[in-house]
């Protein structure tokens, strides 16, 4: 394959950070105090919580379903464990215990939804739909009030600084993103996984078990919502019973942009970081520039829109180009022979 | 509108041109699916068109239909040309189209489903009532005994069928009614009040195209037939001077010689059973399936479409699980609850439908290639890179698959390079038995060589074979040994040296064979 063939391909799979980079290289030039240290760090703070999100979802989409029930499950998790860990047990759980408690809370609502899918073959927007409401009312019901303070092993992921002023937070969530996107590209899982997304009916006929497939995607998912429960909170040193509301929206929209199509099947752990930046970097450079925030949701959905159009026009691109490259070959082979 | 203006009655003369095709081509890229066709319609005849499987003959219907634009050549109806028609033009020219399988609307009712294309057509407010006793007319007017309010999802396949031919004949008021197999899906008690309602329509002056590839039926009911053979229309004759055999003599073509290959065939050593099939039972699909399949051998499944060949696959990996009988796989009885069950014990199925259950379209050749053997390219927990790539270039290679590049989205191959990759896909898990369902299904003549020649010289090098296929000269060419499967049930076994396309033309249309051992 020719060398331009290769970097043409290499740009197109991985167009988020095209876009990213150019959207970086725009603001540097027009938005005062942009391109700094600080604020590079503040919008990876700012994405840290939603980028937990987009992952999720965005692994649900790769396998070709939905979930609505994850912003509610970032709150449901963390505050049950939280009201067990102080108030309802007649002991006091030990932090460490309290986190653990919340991923698997986390973890069983995305296997009861999964269950449910897989096996009860419910609809998963209906599934989801029904659960989000649920959580988030028995979250209203249980956490009238804040739960605070929180012990500082909360606050230590939520809020903390390491070296070069770089929050924790920010590297739990960069390496997440990289486990996924290695679990994604090199473990029989992984393809197995993205395979049932593009097509259950052959994949299961290939000798995939894709019920399980879509069990472990709701499970990753709901633990993954706990994970930015946990970042929640812990930023803010409390459980409050409105954390996430809203969020699923907008962690759809940074799926999509990250390459995740509705259809399955598509879509990589990194594009998806990709696309929870770009949401990130885009409210940050509006809000530098003044813009109120009402317009910055409004700008969000304007994006998810362009990215949706892109997605399509990049893969008619992509596919012209390899057809060409196949005409080449056969114009050399006919010419050879 | 125009369909309403029936103030001129038409009159029938026998001998009169409903439909002329004139020199219609349909070509595909890489395959002429039809060459020059011609054909000429009577007015108020039921004319047969015949032909193997992949003759052509639902091409030319559906161009007739207006659903595929033609390639080239003209069409005729009523003393107009036309380059092409769409399907509307064909609706007003009063063209009803039966198609294959039957395409309701499974949540409405039978009498919606009769009249859709009506009461969409007015709107008004629906009445109900009229509806309901229109369509309770049509249904006692062909003599049927189906009760018009149920969902049409609730009837048999062999009545919803039925029910398509019956708005074609009774409720659109076509004058040329197309029936696309229409038979394949019916019960026999069905087909007798089929043959019924063409013998009426014909008297009233319809003119019926009557698509089949069972002789025995054709010449029951059609005044004259055409043959279409790889796309060529062959003859066209009247029914009274042709019997079956002269018939499916047309329809072969020329007598294949089956002993010019008898090549590596004689070297193999065929004495370990790899798998092998008990007394399987589906009701109502397939019946008492028994044989045994050797290493080496290729075992050719010859069927009718319908006749249970995709049903016995599914049912032996497990997919739609069988009711009764054994399968014995590695010298144990097994029974698969699913396909990753069939494919612990080496057994792999290549599905017939390549779009829906063969391939993953939006995933990479590599990734599709490589899906069934990870295990192959993975060095503890992880998958090596270097090694996958390597595995992909070398089955690109022995299959020669024409790929820009392994990152190639599967979508974009041809028909013929994508079935090579869902070979290579099974291939590469090195199993004892395959499984193959219509290989050569849609794909062009060079890809259906090469696909066949891998099965013959390659895939059953180390494992036992089965194979269904859309021509039987396919299976001719290749198998060992030959099973009749007509209706559900193992007929007849031809092997090697004994196989003429002839007598296996009639075998699987249900004739006696006298060879039955």
């Amino acid at each position: 394959m020719p060398r331009k063939l290769q970097i043409e391909l290499f740009l197109l799979d991985n167009l988020i950070w095209v876009i990213l980079a150019g959207f970086f290289l725009l603001n540097a030039i027009i938005t005062p105090m942009f391109a700094t240290y600080g604020n590079m760090v503040n919008i990876l703070y700012h994405s840290a919580i939603m980028s937990m999100l987009v992952l999720g979802q965005g692994l649900i989409l790769i396998i070709g379903h939905l979930d609505l029930s994850l912003e509610s499950t970032l709150v449901f998790a963390p505050g049950v464990a939280m009201l067990l860990a102080t108030r309802w047990l007649p002991f006091s759980l030990d932090p460490v215990t309290a986190i653990i408690l919340t991923l698997a809370i986390g973890a069983l609502i995305g296997l009861f939804n999964g269950i449910c899918i897989a096996k009860i073959e419910v609809n998963p927007f209906l599934q989801t739909l029904s659960m989000m409401i649920i959580l988030r009312g028995l979250a209203l019901f249980l956490i009238p009030l804040s739960i605070f303070p929180l012990a500082k092993v909360y606050t230590y992921a939520g809020q903390a600084r390491t070296i070069g002023n770089i929050p924790v937070a920010v590297l739990i969530v960069f390496i997440i993103f990289l486990i996924f996107h290695f679990i994604m590209q090199y473990t029989a899982f992984g393809r197995h996984f993205v395979a049932t997304g593009g097509n259950a009916r052959a994949s299961y006929i290939s000798g995939i078990n894709t019920k399980r497939m879509v069990i472990y995607a709701f499970v990753i998912a709901g633990l993954l919502a706990a994970v930015a429960g946990l970042l929640a909170a812990g930023r803010q040193n409390s459980v409050s019973n409105s954390m996430g509301e809203g969020m699923v929206m907008l962690a759809f929209a940074g799926a999509i942009l990250g390459g995740a199509s509705l259809e399955g099947g598509k879509g990589t752990p990194l594009g998806m970081l990709g696309g929870a930046l770009l949401l990130g970097m885009i409210s940050n450079s509006l809000n530098l520039l003044g813009v109120g925030v009402t317009l910055v949701y409004a700008t969000q959905g304007a994006l998810i829109f362009v990215a949706i159009v892109l997605d399509r026009v990049r893969i008619k691109v992509r596919n012209h180009l390899l057809h060409q490259e196949q005409v080449r070959r056969l114009i050399i082979q006919e010419q050879g022979g | 509108m125009d369909h309403q203006d029936k103030d001129a009655p038409s009159v029938v003369c026998p001998g009169d041109t409903a439909l002329k095709l004139q020199d219609i081509s349909k070509i595909y890229p890489g395959t002429v699916a039809l060459h020059k066709v011609n054909i000429d319609v009577k007015k108020g005849e039921v004319h047969g068109i015949i032909g193997k499987n992949g003759a052509g003959k639902s091409t030319l219907v559906e161009i007739i239909a207006g659903i595929i634009t033609p390639t080239g050549g003209r069409i005729f109806v009523g003393g107009k040309g036309y380059d092409s028609l769409s399907r509307i033009d064909a609706r007003k020219k009063k063209i009803a189209f039966v198609p294959q399988e039957p395409q309701l609307i499974l949540d409405f009712t039978v009498a919606e489903n009769l009249f859709i294309s009506d009461y969409t057509r007015k709107g008004r407010l629906i009445n109900w009532t009229e509806l309901y006793a229109k369509a309770e007319q049509v249904v006692k007017k062909a003599a049927l005994d189906i009760n018009v309010r149920v969902k049409a999802g609730d009837l048999p396949v062999s009545e919803q069928q039925l029910l398509l031919v019956l708005k074609a004949c009774y409720v659109d008021e076509s004058d040329i009614i197309i029936l696309d197999e229409a038979s394949a899906s019916l019960s026999q008690k069905d087909e007798e009040l089929l043959y019924r309602i063409i013998q009426e329509r014909k008297r009233e002056g319809s003119t019926i195209l009557f698509i089949s590839h069972r002789a025995e039926e054709l010449l029951k009911v059609c005044d004259r037939v055409t043959v279409l053979r790889d796309g060529h229309s062959i003859i066209t004759k009247n029914c009274s001077e042709l019997d079956k055999d002269k018939l499916s003599d047309l329809i072969v073509g020329e007598e294949f010689c089956s002993d010019i290959e008898a090549d590596t065939a004689q070297l193999k050593d065929m004495s370990e059973i790899v798998l092998s099939v008990e007394n399987l039972t589906r009701l109502g699909v397939y019946h008492k399936i028994t044989f045994k399949l050797k290493k080496g051998e290729v075992l050719g499944l010859a069927g009718l479409r319908g006749s249970g060949r995709t049903e016995i696959f599914k049912g032996i990996v497990g997919i739609d699980h069988p009711d009764e009988g054994a399968i014995y796989a590695n010298g144990q009885k097994r029974r698969f609850a699913s396909p990753a069950e069939a494919l612990k014990d080496g057994i792999v199925y290549l599905p017939e439908d390549r779009e829906k259950e063969g391939l993953i379209n939006n995933l990479s050749v590599r990734e599709n290639l490589i899906l069934n053997s990870l295990n192959n390219v993975k060095k503890g927990l992880l998958i090596n890179r270097n090694k996958e790539k390597k595995a992909v270039a070398n089955l690109i290679k022995g299959l020669d698959i024409k790929v820009a590049s392994p990152e190639q989205e599967v979508s974009q191959l041809s028909g013929g390079n994508k079935q090579k990759v869902v070979v290579g896909k099974i291939a590469a898990a090195r199993p004892h038995v395959f499984l193959l369902d219509e290989p050569t299904k849609g794909v062009d003549i060079s890809a259906k060589q090469g696909i066949l020649n891998i099965v013959k010289n390659n895939l059953s090098r180390d494992a036992g074979v089965i194979i269904t296929s859309p021509g039987l000269e396919d299976l001719i060419n290749i198998c060992d040994r030959i099973l009749i499967i007509y209706k559900g049930r193992i007929t007849g076994e031809f092997l090697r040296g004994e196989l003429k396309e002839n007598d296996l033309f009639l075998a699987v249309q249900g004739g006696v064979q006298d060879k039955c051992s």
